[in-house]
Formats: structure tokens, sequence, C-alpha cells
């Protein structure tokens, strides 16, 4: 809109926001101009519009390295946040969304309020709270950097008497229904950045409780997407405790068939086919669908994949059918990358066992000259994958689905 | 308290009492001519009385005795399961302590728990969920005493395989106590009996959340959830396998309508406008009843059927059944076989291939049809006067040279196919 001849400060372009009446002065000026309006206990109808132009700001770059330069403002919007109703709280949360959502925000996000997770976390596991989601997104942006997520795991660390945060927010994950006005979907995100830490790893997969086992389900979980990325997210992370892999694929976690199920299509298997598979892929119906998102499948591969590191795990894998259902997804998949992957695991598979000191494919220590040649077959192979997308995306018409339907 | 005279104390009734020993002799005792003798042979009973026994003699002594003794409560091995105040007064006024009335309900309430519990540790489970009920009865005011009692009896009714009734029971129980971990896992394993795998999943969830590390209900979870998915699969299976039998029906309905052979009603004397209705009605009943010999019409991979069919040989009353005679396949392929030897009832041996001929009957206009023997089944099911009757075609054979079967076609009119 018109560029201000004033003060250009910070902001570079020096964008006006939208709709505010003062389009003279300087959008560092306007931004101030909000907080007071922002503050608690001021009429609720202005406290709204404030929050409106606090979120339109935030929508684009300028507008959130704008608001990331006032301390006063980040406060008062995080109040806001947390407040009851009749506070915007809502509106005052999805701005902290789509700031949180840039990793160079979250040092200024954190000074101005250092109890922002804590505080998050408390309206995101409140089975009451109706704006927990979008805490539970904030919470997501946040803990993708490695500070705010320590700061997040602290959070979980202080136990209440009873529950600890992290079984609280397993719970509130795994129980339907937990938050009657949220559904908590971005919860798996967040519970995926926190396992990138070995201690929530540990907890993960404590064999004295069930917690792993609660999560299992949920690779099916047909209403988000967002949810089930995060679950197996999850999962992936928690394969790479190769300690832990022989109990994960044994009868007390059995999370193969979970990894293997949204993998699997309405495949006709012969009688003795089916029998080798697992109980779970049985008989599968003819209206079965595989998981619609690419980068899950892909991460699903890449667990079973972490599974497959040493040479119990292998068998394991093996011996419970992994392979047929591969075999059926490798010839219906349509995105060249993840393709790609699904081949690498099948050789897994198939391939021969390898020589010995090269059991724990995760500890082998590669020679620089070979991890070199890889790390150039890689490149090709991604350079590869890039051409056939593209040849995808500009190709006659989109890829037909060859699954069938009535 | 006021000073008495030390002449007139409590109880008259008491000195008098405690005087009576000194001249009377006790009577309670043991006596040689009361007892009833356990003991081995040759264990003289005068010897015992009121002597100091040898060591020799006190074995025998002990075991003379032993009826004796048992009748007396404090020495009492077990307790009998009947009281009988006539037989046995003193157990008989014990018991009436223990169970009197005027205790405060809750005394009485843990009594009977208490008596509950000697007998489940028994294995006496019947008599366990009585003395709990009699607990209960007593509607105490302890609810943690009450939801034991709750808990307990529905340990017993467990053990005796009464699984609705433990679940009852605990989950009266949970009402005053929500947060028992007894009742909980004691429902838990109900619904696993019970076959409810997601309602046992659902509390072993809940019990766990009291506390997250009970073995029991880890061990009981992974079993219901296990036996949930088994279950799944078990209906994926039947499904899969209805779905597949209804597609076979369904081609089979098709291949003969295709065909355009007419079927007709198990039941005689229906009318010929009956076997036009419900065409598939009349082969998907036939095809899921059982056929006697178990036969069933099938349909092969380039889409040709195969019937059981039924051979009559009038002239001795005997039969043959083809179980599946393919369609394109002809008669006479069937009879070289069927008597390339002559059959035992072949008293004449005259039943040869060659001299055989097969006729149907129109059962409706009670007329014969002859068949050539070189026809396929399949010429002679779609004759319009064919009607297969409980999808089994049936055809007569007889020697067409032989008296027999000039008799048997004297006076019918007979057709030939051609």
């Amino acid at each position: 809109m018109g560029e201000d001849a004033g003060d250009r400060g910070s902001s570079a372009d020096g964008l006006a926001p939208v709709g505010l009446p003062m389009a003279e002065t300087s959008p560092k000026a306007e931004a101030a101009k909000l907080l007071p309006f922002l503050a608690l206990g001021e009429r609720a109808d202005l406290q709204a519009a404030a929050a409106q132009h606090v979120l339109a700001l935030s929508g684009s770059g300028p507008g959130r390295t704008l608001l990331a330069g006032q301390a006063a403002l980040l406060q008062a919007l995080v109040e806001l946040a947390v407040a009851p109703p009749p506070a915007p709280a809502r509106d005052a949360a999805r701005a902290l969304v789509n700031l949180a959502a840039d990793p160079g925000l979250h040092k200024p996000l954190l000074a101005a309020e250092p109890r922002l997770p804590v505080r998050l976390l408390g309206c995101a596991l409140d089975p009451h709270w109706p704006w927990a989601e979008e805490a539970a997104a904030v919470l997501a942006n946040l803990s993708r950097e490695p500070v705010p997520c320590a700061a997040l795991t602290e959070a979980l660390a202080a136990t209440e008497p009873g529950e600890s945060g992290l079984e609280r927010l397993v719970r509130a994950l795994c129980t339907p229904g937990y938050n009657a006005r949220a559904p908590l979907h971005y919860l798996g995100p967040v519970l995926s950045n926190l396992s990138q830490r070995p201690a929530t790893r540990a907890f993960l997969l404590d064999r004295n409780r069930c917690v792993v086992q609660r999560l299992l389900t949920l690779t099916q979980y047909p209403d988000s997407s967002v949810r089930r990325g995060g679950v197996v997210g999850t999962l992936r992370n928690c394969c790479f405790e190769h300690r832990h892999h022989e109990w994960l694929l044994g009868p007390e976690v059995d999370i193969l068939p979970f990894l293997l199920l949204p993998l699997a299509g309405p495949e006709d298997f012969s009688e003795e086919e089916m029998e080798r598979l697992p109980i779970d892929l049985q008989y599968l119906p003819p209206d079965k669908q595989r998981e619609p998102d690419a980068d899950i499948r892909k991460m699903l591969i890449e667990t079973i994949m972490l599974l497959t590191a040493t040479a119990p795990g292998r068998k394991q894998v093996r011996d419970q059918g992994a392979y047929l259902i591969l075999r059926e997804l490798h010839s219906w998949e349509p995105e060249p990358d993840v393709r790609v992957t699904c081949e690498k695991l099948i050789q897994v598979l198939i391939g021969d066992e390898p020589e010995r000191g090269l059991e724990n494919l995760l500890e082998v220590q590669v020679p620089e000259e070979i991890e070199r040649q890889l790390q150039q077959q890689d490149h090709q192979e991604r350079e590869q994958c890039e051409r056939e997308q593209q040849e995808l995306e500009l190709g006659p018409g989109p890829q037909a689905e060859k699954a069938a339907s009535t | 308290m006021e000073q008495q005279d030390p002449g007139t104390t409590f109880d008259d009734g008491m000195d008098s009492f405690v005087e009576k020993f000194q001249s009377q002799p006790y009577r309670g005792g043991f006596h040689e001519s009361q007892w009833e003798e356990v003991g081995g042979p040759g264990v003289s009973a005068r010897a015992c009385v009121g002597v100091v026994p040898t060591p020799g003699a006190s074995r025998a002594l002990r075991r003379s005795t032993a009826k004796e003794f048992e009748k007396i409560p404090l020495f009492m091995k077990n307790s009998p399961s009947e009281i009988d105040p006539l037989e046995n007064p003193d157990l008989a006024c014990l018991q009436s302590i223990i169970f009197d009335e005027e205790r405060s309900p809750e005394d009485q309430a843990r009594t009977y728990k208490d008596e509950g519990n000697d007998y489940f540790k028994e294995k006496d489970y019947k008599k366990a969920v009585i003395s709990y009920t009699e607990g209960l009865k007593k509607k105490c005011t302890d609810p943690d005493l009450n939801a034991i009692l709750y808990t307990n009896r529905a340990a017993a009714q467990y053990y005796l395989g009464n699984f609705r009734s433990s679940l009852n029971d605990v989950m009266a129980a949970r009402k005053l106590r929500p947060c028992h971990l007894k009742a909980i896992i004691r429902g838990a394993s109900c619904h696993l009996e019970l076959k409810n795998y997601v309602e046992a999943v659902n509390w072993c969830d809940e019990g766990l959340q009291i506390d997250a590390t009970e073995k029991k209900l880890l061990d009981l979870r992974a079993k219901a959830d296990k036996l949930k998915r088994t279950e799944q699969r078990d209906i994926r299976k039947a499904k899969l396998k209805e779905k597949k039998k209804q597609d076979q029906n369904e081609a089979l309905l098709q291949a003969i309508k295709a065909r355009n052979i007419r079927l007709v009603a198990e039941a005689a004397g229906e009318d010929e406008d009956s076997a036009s209705e419900g065409l598939s009605e009349l082969v998907l009943y036939g095809l899921s009843s059982e056929n006697p010999c178990g036969a069933r019409l099938s349909v092969d991979d380039q889409g040709r059927l195969s019937w059981p069919v039924l051979f009559l040989y009038p002239e001795y009353a005997q039969s043959d059944l083809v179980s599946a005679f393919h369609e394109d396949s002809r008669f006479i392929d069937h009879l070289m076989v069927m008597f390339g030897e002559t059959p035992s009832w072949d008293l004449e041996q005259k039943y040869c291939p060659d001299n055989l001929e097969v006729y149907f009957e129109d059962e409706d206009r009670e007329e014969l049809y002859c068949v050539p023997p070189s026809s396929t089944l399949l010429q002679v099911l779609q004759h319009p006067r064919y009607f297969v009757k409980a999808l089994t075609p049936t055809f007569l054979v007889c020697v067409g040279s032989s008296g027999f079967c000039r008799n048997y076609l004297r006076g019918k009119k007979v057709h030939q196919v051609k």
C-alpha cells in the first residue's frame, strides 16, 4: 500500500498494516499504538479488533519481523492467548502460531515471555480450554527448534503429583474426546518433536508401562494427516533406539503391523500368502485405502528400514511378511522418491545377510571414500527423482490411481 | 462407687456355683465308658484311666481319644460345616457370640468378610459368595468395607465362571470406590472372558491411569488387544468368504439363465407357471440346500457348468449319481465308464453301453423323451420340455431291447429327441 516517507527503521518494505486509519505514520508506531488495546481488562470489542490486526500482521514476513521487535506487544499477545472469554484468545493464539512458524522469531518470543512454553502447555492439555488446538499448534512450531524444545521438555518434566506431563500429553493425544471442543491433532507433531530428545524416547519406550502401544492405532487415524504424521514421526524417532528393536517387533508391542497397515492396499493374496501376513493385514476389504500423504508413506518405510538395522530385526521383519506388502506398494506407488525408498527396503529384505561386523547397520563405521561415493549416489538419485517429479507435473494429465474403484 | 457389704457381693449364685466343685465331681471329662475307640486292637481302656501314661501307651491314648478330642471346640482341627446345637452346644454357643445380632453392622459385615475369605482360601467359592452376600446384607455404612465385599464376591464369582455376576459386582464396587484397582483388574478379566475386548482394553487403560506400571493390567491389555485384532481378522475372513460364495452363486445363476434352462421347485405337484417365477430363488435355494450326496452344481474357469446327474434304473430299482457331469460331455462317455463292467444288480448281464437307452420324463404331461446317447448334457437340458428338479437332472436308463423296457414304455407317449 502506501509507502511512508518517515522512519524506515527495522521494517524493510514498510508495508502499512491493512485497514488501520492512520496510514501516514510508521509501521512501528502503528504497532505500538495497538498495544494499549491489547491489554487485559480493555473493552472486549477493542481487544478483538486489535487482535485481528495483529493476526493480519503476523500473516506476512515483514509484519512478523515488525511484531518481533515489540517485546511489550508480544507479552500482551501471550496474555491474551491464555485469557478466558471474552478475550480474543483464539486470534491471539493464531497470531502466535504464525510468529512461531518462523524459527528466527523464537528468540524474541521467548525473550518477551520465557514462560511461553509452560503457559501454552497448560492450555493445550486443559480438557476444557476451547483453543487448545491453537495452543498445541504454537508448541508444534516452537518445538521444532532445540531451545524451545528443551524448554518444553523441562515444562513437562515438572511433575505434578501422580501423572507426569508427558503421560498427560500422550493421554490427551490417545483419548478420543479428551477435549470436547478441540481435536488436538497438533499434539502429534509436538510429540514427534519432543521424541528427538532421548528422555522422551526413554519414556515412550518404557517396558514397565503401556505408552508406545497406545500410539500404534493412531497410524490409521482417518481424520487428520497432521496427527498421523506426528505419530509416525514419533515412532520413527523411537526406532533409532536399536536396543529396543526386539521388544518393539515382539508380541508386547507388535509395531510392524501398524507400520505396514497404512501401506497396504486391497490386495488379493492367495490363501497361503495371506497366512504369512500379520493378523492385522489379513483379508483386508476391497475398499482398503493406502495412506494418502506421500511424506507419511515415506516416513513409514523409513521406520521399517530402521527396524532392519540389526540381524534379528531383519529376520523378524522378514518373517512377518513385510516383503509381500512392500512388493504391492512398489507397483502402486506414484511418487518417485517414495518408490526409491521402498526399493531400498525391499533390497534389504531380499538381499543376502551382510558379513560379520556389519550386523548393526546403525553402528557401522563407513570409510570416508565410500561415504563420499554414497553421498554422490544419493545426490544423483535425488536429482533423478526431481526430474521425474517435474515430468509428472508437466505431463499430459494427473496420474491415475492404479487402485481399482467400483 | 459405693461400698458393698462383702457378704452380699455381686452374685450370690456364683458362690453356690463354686461351692459345688467341692462336693460334686466334674462330669464333663473323659470317661472310659463314654469313649469311642479309634485306635488299634489290644488297647486296654482300663490302663489309660487316671494313670500317667507310658510312652507307648500315650500313643495309644492319643489314637483312641482323637474322636473325643474332636468334639471339644478348642481341639477341633476342622470346623464342621453344620453346627447342631444339640450335638455340640459349645460350638453353637461360640458361633452365636461371633454372629451376635447385637454387634454393629460393620463388625458383623467384617466377620462375614473374614468368613468369606476363609472359604475363598479353601477354594469353596460357593460358600464364599454366600458369606460375602450376608456381609453386604448388613448394609453397613463403611464404603471401603462394602467395596471390598463386592470385589471379593466378584472374585469368587469369577472362579465359579459367573462372569456376568462378577462384572456386576465390580461395577458396584467401583460405584463406591472408583479407583479400587483390584476391582478394575477383575472387571477387565471379566470382559476378557466375555469376549468384550474393547471394554477390556478400556478398563485396563483406566486402571493404568491409577497405576501405570501394574503388571497384571499391562498383561491383560496386551492379551485383550491381540484377541480383539484376531477377532477382527476372523470377521474379515468370514465376510470375504461369504462374498466369494455369493459371487459364485451369482455366476451360476447367470450361467443357468444364459442357457435358458428351465428349473422346477422340489415339491411335487408344482405347476408349470410357478416354475418361471423366482428363478434366482430356486437356484439360490438349490445351491444352499445340501444335496443328499453332497454333489453340487459348479462352474469351471472357462465358464462351463458341471451338474450332479442322477441315473435311475427302473428295472432293478437302482440308481447312480454322477457328481460332476460336464455339460459338454456326452451321455455315452459316461455310460461307457459307468457300465465298463456290468453292475452287480444286472442279473441278466445285459446293461452294456451299446444296449442302453436313456429317457427323461416330462412329469407334467406324463410323456417320455428318448435321448440319443451321443447328445451332450447341455443339449438335453435345453430341451423345451426338460425341467431340472432340485438342480439335479435325472434320467431313466434301461436296455432298449429288453422285455422290461417294452413293458415300461407301453401305453406311454414317447418322443425322440433329435
